[in-house]
């Protein structure tokens, strides 16, 4: 596993915003996570640095955001209605192209005209009644109704929580020195592998006045990587290669004993 | 120490699924049965998906089914005639119940048909066995009314296409095996079962087999169909996870053979009635899983990722 491979990038804004002189350095440990047999989740840490002119003092007003987005994913939510006494599955929902790991994190809370004017975020904020949907492209099936709709927005916000994929804080991001940074991103075991985002924003006056983005891997490797890949390319074999295990082991346990019993 | 499933995507405790194993294992071997009725819900209350439960325990079953055989085999206990035609109806029950199954996986109610037909099924043994152990003289008088049917010309020997099976010494029409095969085939594709509980009592009362010759052809044939429903869902739901088949076929072999010896020198009916209350119980927690409402009424799963 490569770690500590830092990348780093400076972006100067000097040219279009002269007034304020500010660079935004960033970097994280890994630039690829791998699952592997013994895989339980891991720690992602992307740390960074926000000023360039270490004499000038962290404005008050300014903010860093960051927002990681996993690969996209069709996902069908199902509810469960009381039928009889048993509690079955009923209506189901589709969401298409929804993020299968979503991470926000900023240095204060955020508003929600914030988000939803500079088009961040998925989560929905308890202290609005809005909700923005424009970002999930949904296959409502037979719900018409808007609030049911939302019974469904908010319940997919939640399970995807409960299961430690989504996840919207302001108290992660570590400042130190005034213009340092460093924040630690749980990654749990149940994350789908593929391509992640990393967006960094640099927040002025409730204005993004940078934006930064880079990209890392969760990739499968090792036997378990082999299994699955030979398992969707070679359905067949790999039934048949199934068996095999089964009836060696098998037929050689009852050898085995056999021989056992007679001592 | 766990240990990353590749196909169920989740990592489960090594040591687990070895008890698991072990002890599913240890109590087929003890008692003569397959153990797929008490594995696949076990599995599922372990947390290994529905459809990988069903898909992988078939794939144990035939292994198990194999140690079992070749006792029964050497004995001359198999009436191999009569187990070609029963999986010819097996055949294609189990392709039509891996059709059921991978349509019941797209609706989404897989979870629910399948807690309600393990409730029902094991209901049914738990209680037959219950009834059994509680009763042995009247176990033993119906002993003896099974050998009286052997000759005993019901249904089965009117119906058309008679075959003279040497084995069993029987001359029945093939359609009622081939019926119990397709049957037993549907409900080993969906259930991951082999299911000999079901397909005993029906070689003994519909086409009328000795005894002697049930259990060896029973499970001659259990290894057919559970193979075939491995590859079957292997190549259509892509369900069976090989590294968990390793795991549970490596210690049930080991506890079925300790089974045997344990059932050796503890016959009893006080542990037949204990695997009644165990299977009772596995009944009750699905019962109670269905009846309870849940604490999150709304369920998420990955249809497809995008690239």
């Amino acid at each position: 596993m490569i770690r500590q491979l830092i990348i780093v990038f400076y972006i100067l804004i000097g040219v279009l915003t002269p007034s304020i002189s500010i660079a935004l350095v960033i970097g994280s440990d890994q630039e690829e996570i791998y699952i592997d047999a013994n895989f339980s989740g891991e720690e992602l840490l992307v740390f960074g640095a926000f000023y360039s002119d270490p004499s000038q003092s962290r404005d008050s007003k300014s903010d860093i955001l960051i927002e990681v987005v996993g690969p996209l994913e069709d996902v069908a939510l199902r509810k469960k209605d009381s039928y009889f006494g048993f509690w079955l599955n009923s209506k189901s929902v589709t969401f298409r192209d929804v993020p299968g790991f979503y991470y926000l994190s900023s240095t204060s809370e955020l508003t929600n005209e914030f988000l939803t004017s500079n088009q961040i975020g998925l989560l929905e904020k308890k202290k609005s009644e809005m909700i923005d949907w424009s970002s999930l492209t949904t296959d409502w099936g037979s719900i018409i109704n808007e609030k049911e709709k939302e019974e469904f927005y908010n319940a997919l916000i939640r399970t995807k929580k409960d299961e430690s994929l989504y996840k919207q804080v302001s108290d992660e991001i570590e400042i130190i020195d005034g213009n340092l940074f460093r924040s630690y991103i749980d990654i749990p075991n149940t994350v789908p592998v593929g391509e992640y985002n990393v967006n960094l924003y640099l927040i002025i006056d409730n204005e993004v006045s940078q934006e930064y983005s880079y990209n890392f891997m969760v990739t499968r490797v090792g036997i378990e990587e082999a299994i699955y890949t030979f398992s969707k390319n070679y359905p067949f074999f790999y039934g048949l290669i199934s068996l095999i295990i089964a009836i060696v082991i098998g037929w050689s346990g009852a050898e085995i004993f056999k021989r056992f019993r007679k001592v | 120490m766990s240990i990353y499933l590749p196909i169920a995507e989740l990592s489960v405790n090594i040591f687990l699924l070895l008890s698991l194993g072990g002890v599913v294992g240890f109590l087929s071997g003890m008692f003569g049965l397959g153990g797929g009725f008490l594995m696949t819900p076990l599995l599922i209350f372990i947390g290994i998906p529905t459809n990988v439960a069903v898909a992988t325990s078939a794939n144990q079953i035939v292994a198990s089914s194999i140690s079992g055989t070749l006792g029964h085999w050497r004995q001359g206990l198999v009436d191999f005639k009569m187990g070609g035609v029963l999986l010819i109806g097996a055949f294609f029950g189990s392709i039509l119940g891996v059709w059921i199954f991978s349509r019941l996986v797209a609706i989404g109610q897989i979870d629910t048909v399948i807690s309600i037909l393990y409730f029902a099924l094991l209901t049914g043994i738990g209680l037959s066995m219950l009834i059994e152990s509680s009763k042995v003289i009247r176990d033993r008088i119906r002993r003896k009314s099974v050998k009286q049917k052997i000759h005993y010309h019901n249904w089965a020997h009117r119906l058309p296409f008679k075959v003279r099976f040497y084995k069993s010494k029987l001359y029945i029409s093939i359609i009622p095996p081939i019926i119990i095969g397709f049957v037993i085939g549907i409900l080993s594709a969906t259930m991951g079962i082999g299911g000999a509980f079901i397909l005993i009592p029906a070689m003994i009362y519909f086409l009328g087999m000795p005894t002697s010759k049930v259990i060896g052809t029973s499970l001659f044939q259990i290894i057919f169909i559970t193979a075939l429903v491995t590859i079957l869902h292997a190549t259509t739901t892509f369900a069976v996870d090989a590294v968990l088949a390793f795991f549970l076929i490596l210690s049930s072999v080991i506890g079925a053979q300790v089974g045997v010896l344990a059932a050796n020198k503890l016959r009893g009916e006080e542990i037949r009635a204990l695997l009644a209350i165990i299977v009772l119980g596995v009944a009750t927690k699905i019962a109670l899983d269905l009846l309870v409402k849940p604490n999150e009424i709304f369920n998420l799963s990955v249809i497809r990722l995008v690239f």
